[in-house]
């Protein structure tokens, strides 16, 4: 048996585009949801690693076996290239941390992980056995629970935490969520992608790009509503740069996932009890890289006015708010709890 | 008023419970796979409880006045085989039986067969050449893929595209004593802006539209809508009616709510009643269920999408677990 030093707790948001690590020795990192493996002997003499994690993958994809392994929040079925995809970025993540985690010495890790709010038993189960060898004792939340836990929302709020592969939902009452308080759409960060992909090559098809590129685009200019400026990129058309001006477009992508939102979000006001509605509409807190679109919690609190109106604020740290409440419910648990979910 | 602490404390009771049932359902399955007879000694058990059952619910659900000579046997609960005196009331046939209340007989799902219709014929097929056949049997892949790791042998009527005769679906779920019998359509309506979904359990319609629904699937089956009035008849009786009842609603609420929310155009037509060849012929809860309209071309473009028939195929997944979990509900109201 090796010899431990150490416990450390950590919270792992565990995100379709990116995934972040908040640990109590103090280090939170992100990183970019991409592994790739250098795909012959060339390539891997170039980029001088067996595996790259994170940004480092993506600049060298055109060398690499390139995988994004999360769909949806949660781990390709049937793939274990995939699964081990997942398990380079949660090395990778426990490594940038500082955590020791092979050897004499090597520490004890206790991982709260955030899952989507309607992750099936399944998928919780696929990713508790990717854990095994990584973590010594894993706990999985739902992630809008993580970050309500975090920020001690913990009576009358709504979270809503809109990522890259979903949108999840989750009313706090006082209690431990039960599936009726929770909800999961597919339609967040890709989805708005997708969105944008189409309406470009529609309006400018003789225009090259990448779906990465896509992703920079929107994550410098999304907005709904009205635009602050115009949106103008630049593309190559033939071979030669130009520049397209794609405010419209960005606006009809991004608001694409309003009206699925924000029903979804008056469905589960509607099923509080009547007479704490009026609190939990003014305490609706956005959360995930997808908040960050401009203008969106203005848009939400529109969307409300017909219902009496709300409130809704973005966190101020949209990218680590799942994992630092990860982090929160890794170290209020009790020795005793962890000692029953260790892998 | 809970302070935070101590509302945080009952929230990771909460986290921990949850997440030690996520373990246990791992471990309880690999002990299935492991072992599936049941012990001799269990069996007995069972069968004891069982018979003390078919005993003492038989006296509780009589209408018949209870003799005097009885009732402290009764209100006592010690009721022995010669205790009861099985005076004429209550030996006769009852004339309004009570239903028989589900949470005393726990019963749980362990093989579910799903049924892609058609194949081999096409089925219904859109204008710009999509069949019915296609997407009935990508979404039941799909639907098993996604239930794989489930607690449950999910077994599909084709896994090709090859000509199956509704008998044969029939007697391929009888056989293998399927607990839930799943028959996946795509419907074909007039006039062709209809979006809807709509979900069928066995029962007799008058609805003329359903009719001809349920002429076109029954369709090769060598029957006459007639023919099945005698066998309705005896099923309507039956506990099955009600759990087809219940598991055509959880599928249907689970299928609309997610798929509205990327086709917000779609109607909800409900669960309605037919008498679907295969519905009649099984012998378990079972439902068909129409998950699009070929008829309508923007649906089609959407079905042309993976994404899209990957959803239709979680929510079916989530609202057969919703059914299976529902079963064991303590509260559950019985058939």
């Amino acid at each position: 048996m090796e010899e431990t030093n150490e416990t450390l707790c950590v919270g792992i948001d565990l995100g379709t585009s990116r995934s972040s690590i908040s640990a109590s020795n103090g280090q939170r990192h992100v990183v970019d949801s991409y592994v790739g493996w250098p795909v012959d002997m060339v390539a891997r003499k170039l980029v001088k690693k067996t595996v790259l994690v994170g940004r480092d993958a993506l600049d060298n994809r055109s060398m690499l076996d390139l995988r994004r392994p999360l769909e949806r929040g949660v781990m390709k079925e049937g793939s274990e290239k995939d699964q081990e995809a997942v398990q380079e970025i949660l090395r990778h993540l426990i490594d940038v941390a500082g955590i020791k985690q092979k050897g004499k010495g090597k520490t004890k890790v206790r991982a709260v992980v955030g899952v989507p709010a309607e992750a099936f038993r399944v998928s919780r189960q696929n990713l508790r056995n990717t854990m095994e060898g990584i973590a010594d004792s894993v706990m999985l939340v739902s992630e809008p629970f993580a970050v309500a836990y975090g920020l001690e929302a913990l009576l009358h709020a709504l979270v809503i935490d809109i990522g890259a592969g979903t949108a999840d939902f989750c009313v706090m009452q006082g209690r431990y969520p039960t599936e009726e308080d929770q909800r999961t759409l597919p339609n967040a960060g890709d989805s708005i992608d997708e969105q944008l992909t189409k309406l470009i090559s529609e309006r400018h098809p003789e225009a090259q790009f990448s779906i990465h590129m896509i992703r920079e685009w929107k994550e410098r200019w999304s907005f709904v509503g009205e635009p602050k400026s115009r949106v103008v990129v630049s593309a190559p058309v033939k071979g030669k740069p130009t520049e397209l001006d794609i405010t419209d477009e960005m606006r009809t992508a991004c608001e694409s996932i309003l009206s699925p939102v924000c029903e979804t979000a008056v469905d589960l006001l509607s099923k509080v009890e009547p007479e704490f509605q009026d609190k939990v509409r003014n305490n609706i807190i956005l959360a995930g890289g997808t908040s960050l679109i401009s203008g969106f919690a203005e848009v939400i609190q529109k969307s409300l006015m017909e219902f009496g109106g709300g409130r809704a604020v973005v966190v101020k740290d949209p990218v680590f708010a799942g994992s630092d409440g990860s982090l929160a419910i890794a170290r209020d648990a009790s020795s005793a709890d962890w000692e029953k979910l260790s892998l | 008023m809970a302070t935070v602490d101590e509302t945080k404390s009952r929230l990771l009771r909460g986290v921990v419970q949850d997440n030690i049932d996520v373990l246990q359902n791992v471990k309880a399955r690999r002990l299935n796979r492991r072992k599936r007879s049941v012990h001799p000694w269990i069996l007995a058990g069972l069968l004891l409880a069982l018979g003390a059952y078919v005993i003492q619910p038989a006296l509780l659900v009589s209408t018949a006045p209870t003799p005097a000579g009885s009732s402290v046997a009764l209100a006592t609960g010690a009721v022995t085989p010669t205790d009861i005196d099985l005076t004429p009331e209550l030996s006769a046939p009852l004339t309004n039986p009570r239903p028989i209340d589900r949470a005393a007989i726990p019963l749980a799902i362990k093989r579910i067969v799903i049924d892609p219709g058609h194949g081999g014929e096409p089925g219904a097929m859109s204008e710009s050449g999509v069949a019915e056949k296609e997407i009935t049997l990508d979404v039941a892949l799909r639907l098993r893929r996604l239930m794989a790791h489930d607690p449950y042998e999910v077994l599909l009527t084709r896994e090709t595209d090859r000509l199956m005769s509704l008998d044969k679906r029939v007697n391929f779920a009888n056989q293998r004593k399927a607990d839930l019998f799943v028959s996946i359509h795509a419907n074909w309506m007039e006039p062709k802006t209809i979006r809807a979904l709509e979900t069928y359990y066995i029962g007799p319609t008058d609805d003329p539209a359903t009719l001809k629904l349920a002429s076109m699937e029954n369709k090769g089956s060598g029957y006459s809508l007639s023919d099945y009035k005698q066998i309705l008849e005896k099923i309507y009786v039956d506990a099955r009616h009600d759990e087809s009842r219940a598991l055509a609603k959880s599928i249907q609420t689970k299928l609309f709510r997610s798929l509205k929310l990327v086709n917000p155009v779609l109607e909800n037509r409900g669960v309605k009643t037919a008498p679907f060849v295969v519905l009649i012929g099984t012998q378990m809860p079972a439902i068909l269920v129409e998950i699009a309209c070929l008829s309508n071309e923007d649906e089609v473009k959407l079905l042309t999408k993976e994404d899209y028939r990957e959803n239709i195929a979680l929510a079916l997944v989530q609202g057969i677990r919703s059914y299976a979990a529902s079963l064991n509900a303590p509260n559950r109201k019985g058939s």
